[in-house]
């Protein structure tokens, strides 16, 4: 019950409300910037969304250690606890961890067919009944068109929601004309939704520019406090 | 500086299960010409390697109890703690790291950095204890050295580079190039004894620099005198060992060694790294506590002619009574000599005084700082310090987790039962982790310990070396309770029945805490005397050791005490103790109590092709898969499980796997049980209770 509140007043539900057609299975949605400007902190959130309504999540990661990741969930976690002045903090703890699976794939040029065999494994002889899938670290900048069409493939297949990240990098622009990243251009037909994150005046504002069949720059009501990493409503 | 110290040193040889350290110690031994044959482990050709000498160990081909042995490498005295590698048995382990200046962390080829690995890694450091890093089994389908070192690197969290490269991999595998000496190296002779040094083979000359430069690179770090030479191109060979010395000895470098013991190659070369690399003795700091100064750390010197300071590490049961094995860290120690047990507070006199080698034994007149040795016929217990009567010191204690799992032994006649009662005593005093008690109610004996394995080997010890037959109940888990609620008490305990009455009145409340127990008195006015106030603390701690739930040990309770009422003439001790005890029962169920099992931090590493099916088998068992690291075709899995579910697992794992998996699993927190379980320990504490009654 706690969480069903918690989670009614996300601004992740904001977010999606305002995705023409909303968000679900068989979708995938990236989230798109520099390095260090929060791309990880959004992923945790809609996550973190989706425990609080105990619905389990899977957070795949190419790069990180499984303690920081862990460290990236307890430290918003305290942080929403606190801004939502959340009772039975440590009961609803348990269960976030309960329902979280954190896979890590080491080794550089980690293949998308293994990496979609070990989600496999544990939403089927594994037991585990996700329904989205963090994938934080996936490298955009090799060609990877076959890559994101089997990840779309096994979340329509599976009745999945991917949320990527993607760490764009090199000189500007970075972005074309729409506020599309280049790197993601050849990618559109696997992405249904990209949005990118910019500092703006002293704040980190999202920005929808791809919304399922619509390219258009729209900037969201929502942006990142720099002190909590939470999103806030503006 | 004293030479024999310089020309000491003490190491232990860590490795998981199965990566090839008993028979690494094996041709340790063979090269250093303590044995004169080669065996092999589980006893292929009927002799079984020479360090694993107990039966069971031969039998199972792991190796459970720390035997130490000396060895002569290039005039100098290294004494080898052979550990075990699970842990299950981690007391064992953490008992012979206290006592070595170093380590070879031994890991394989193929399999690298595994669960195992990360539990005795942490060890080693836990204990600060310098390690060199030997990659075995570079014959083995798969050898990967390369790999291993990265992942000494990024799982271990180590700074390490290679000391070499290999000639060769797989079955293709023929000697080493070393990178501080730039020279080829292959063992020739029928056990590899003759080391035949060549020049680097041409299509390994450019690798051998590339990985030479990475070695500078990360021991320039810790010499300054290196860095320049390194700027001006004119390293020399003792610069770098200096450099690689310093490094490791400061716990800021590992160097990685490699070969195949099982093939008899780059042994001796690792022999060599041992002398130039770790320590000897009188170059780690050791600190006891001065008992007699409130336990003011004290350093000691290793110095042969100050007053003798011992520690005993660990007792053995020979065919001539008690082995002590003890390390010398100040002073020396003289066969006919008094000394002083600073536990016991008992002074004996040193009989016979050896030097071991695995199952045989050396008499020696006396031993100095920084050996290990043998004592015979000293009645002590592991962990004891022994001084030089007129010290009183005590080297740190070792850190001892809680048992966890408890199980019901009977034997099964009675010349067994006299033999059973020595078994135990004597493993309790070789093994803190285990215990033993008698179960007031139903008499039967339990004992306690790490794990499932842990007790299984301790019920065989006692078959094989004791001939007792034991009957053992089902293994149980030590389950706890604990309040969640603040509860108020109001309680007066008054008797009068004739002659002196009793009278004692508490006031206050219970609250759930953090810790194990506190008990806080905030009763003013002296409503209560003071004299008093101890006994309420005895009768709420008294209620402590059983609750009422299923009668297990209560934790994370917080008495406050606030106010009270006595009376002149029948109020005593016994009186308030029995108020407090009232005062508890009145509040225990309205704290709303309930039981906490043990979760254990389970880690499985299997072949990835297997991992759904390990994920789905944790699951089974109410555990939390934490996290899955997958590298190339391993998967590590991480996992939070109630013991309770663990029982049988791994014959679970082995047969889901193939044999290909394996798991380690340690206690990592008390938790809540499910309500449905908690109701059917419940009942069945209920029916127990019942049939004692009818009794």
């Amino acid at each position: 019950m706690v969480k069903k509140i918690l989670s009614a007043r996300s601004p992740i539900k904001t977010l999606e409300k305002n995705l023409r057609g909303g968000f679900g299975p068989g979708h995938l949605g990236v989230f798109a910037s520099r390095k260090g400007v929060g791309k990880t902190a959004c992923l945790v959130q809609i996550a973190l969304d989706r425990l609080f309504e105990e619905k389990p999540v899977i957070h795949v990661s190419y790069a990180s250690r499984v303690d920081y990741i862990i460290s990236w969930y307890e430290e918003l976690f305290k942080n929403l606890a606190s801004r939502e002045n959340l009772k039975s903090e440590m009961e609803v703890h348990d269960r976030v961890v309960r329902n979280r699976v954190i896979l890590n794939f080491r080794q550089e040029g980690m293949k998308t067919e293994q990496v979609l065999k070990s989600i496999d494994a544990l939403l089927g002889p594994g037991n585990f009944a996700a329904r989205t899938i963090i994938v934080d670290g996936f490298n955009f900048y090799l060609p990877c068109a076959e890559d994101l069409a089997r990840f779309k493939q096994f979340a329509t297949k599976r009745q999945l929601e991917f949320w990527f990240s993607c760490s764009l990098k090199g000189e500007d622009p970075l972005f074309d004309h729409l506020g599309l990243p280049f790197v993601l251009k050849d990618y559109l037909p696997s992405l249904d939704i990209i949005i990118t994150l910019e500092h703006d005046n002293g704040r980190v504002r999202l920005n929808l520019v791809k919304d399922h069949d619509q390219i258009s720059s729209k900037k969201l009501r929502l942006k990142l406090d720099p002190q909590t990493l939470l999103l806030t409503r503006i | 500086m004293n030479e024999n110290l310089r020309r000491m040193r003490n190491i232990g040889i860590s490795a998981h299960i199965d990566s090839g350290k008993t028979t690494l110690t094996e041709r340790i031994l063979y090269y250093c010409k303590k044995i004169h044959r080669i065996h092999e482990v589980k006893g292929k050709d009927g002799g079984g390697a020479t360090m694993d000498y107990m039966e069971l160990e031969r039998e199972r081909g792991i190796t459970i109890t720390s035997a130490t042995t000396n060895v002569t490498w290039n005039e100098h005295s290294i004494n080898i703690i052979d550990t075990p590698g699970h842990v299950d048995f981690t007391i064992e382990v953490e008992r012979s790291l206290r006592v070595l200046d170093g380590a070879i962390l031994v890991l394989c080829s193929v399999g690298g950095v595994q669960s195992q690995t990360l539990t005795v890694d942490k060890q080693l450091k836990r204990y600060n204890v310098p390690a060199i890093a030997f990659v075995n089994k570079l014959d083995r389908i798969g050898a990967n050295p390369f790999k291993v070192k990265d992942q000494i690197n990024d799982k271990l969290g180590r700074r390490a580079a290679l000391l070499q490269v290999p000639i060769g991999l797989e079955d293709r595998f023929q000697g080493l190039v070393d990178l501080v000496r730039m020279k080829a190296y292959y063992f020739d002779g029928p056990n590899g004894e003759v080391v035949r040094e060549e020049e680097i083979p041409p299509e390994l000359e450019d690798p051998a620099w590339q990985y030479r430069e990475e070695l500078l690179d990360a021991v320039s770090l810790f010499s300054d005198e290196l860095t320049e030479a390194i700027l001006e191109n004119r390293v020399t060979r003792e610069m770098l060992l200096r450099a690689i010395r310093k490094g490791t000895i400061n716990r800021e470098f590992t160097p990685v060694l490699m070969g195949s013991a099982y093939r008899n190659k780059g042994v001796q070369l690792l022999l060599d790294a041992v002398v130039n690399y770790l320590p000897d003795p009188s170059e780690v700091e050791n600190i006891a506590l001065d008992l007699d100064r409130e336990e003011k750390p004290v350093v000691l010197k290793a110095d042969p002619t100050l007053p003798c300071v011992a520690y005993a590490f660990k007792l053995e049961e020979g065919p001539y009574g008690q082995l002590t094995y003890i390390r010398i860290y100040q002073g020396s120690l003289r066969k006919g000599e008094e000394l002083y047990n600073t536990r016991s507070k008992q002074k004996f006199k040193v009989g016979r005084v050896v030097r071991m080698h695995a199952d045989h034994m050396e008499d020696i007149e006396e031993t100095g700082s920084g050996d290990i040795a043998a004592l015979f016929g000293v009645n002590c217990a592991s962990g004891d310090t022994i001084c030089s009567p007129g010290l009183n010191y005590a080297m740190t204690s070792i850190y001892v987790p809680e048992p966890v799992i408890s199980l019901a032994i009977e034997a099964s006649n009675k010349l067994s039962a006299d033999r059973l009662a020595k078994a135990l005593n004597r493993f309790i005093r070789e093994d803190p982790t285990f215990r033993v008690y008698i179960d007031p109610e139903s008499k039967q004996t339990i004992i306690q310990g790490m794990g499932e394995l842990h007790l299984d080997v301790y019920v065989e010890r006692m078959k094989r070396e004791y001939r007792v037959e034991v009957v053992t109940g089902r293994p149980q888990v030590a389950y706890r309770e604990a309040i969640t609620v603040r509860a108020d008490f109001d309680y007066t305990h008054k008797k009068q029945t004739g002659g002196a009455g009793q009278f004692g009145r508490v006031i206050g409340y219970l609250e759930p805490f953090d810790g194990q127990y506190e008990f806080v008195n905030e009763v003013r006015g002296g409503h209560i005397p003071r004299e008093f106030i101890p006994s309420c603390d005895k009768g709420f701690q008294a209620m402590l050791k059983k609750g009422q739930l299923i009668g297990s040990p209560i934790i994370g309770l917080r008495v406050v005490l606030t106010d009270g009422q006595f009376h002149p003439v029948d109020s005593s001790d016994i009186a308030f103790q029995m108020a407090a005890q009232g005062a508890f029962k009145q509040a225990y169920r309205k704290a709303r109590p309930q039981i906490l099992e043990p979760i254990m931090k389970v880690v499985v590493e299997t072949p990835s092709e297997f991992s759904g099916n390990v994920f789905g088998s944790l699951n089974q068992r109410r555990g939390i898969i934490v996290s899955s690291i997958e590298d190339g075709s391993y998967s590590r899995i991480e996992a939070e499980v109630p013991l309770s579910e663990m029982f049988g697992y791994s014959t679970v794992l082995r047969s889901m796997t193939q044999g290909q998996a394996e798991f380690t699993m340690e206690f990592l927190k008390y938790s809540r049980l499910p309500a449905a379980l908690a109701e059917q320990l419940m009942e069945e504490h209920r029916q127990k209770l019942e049939a004692g009654d009818k009794k």
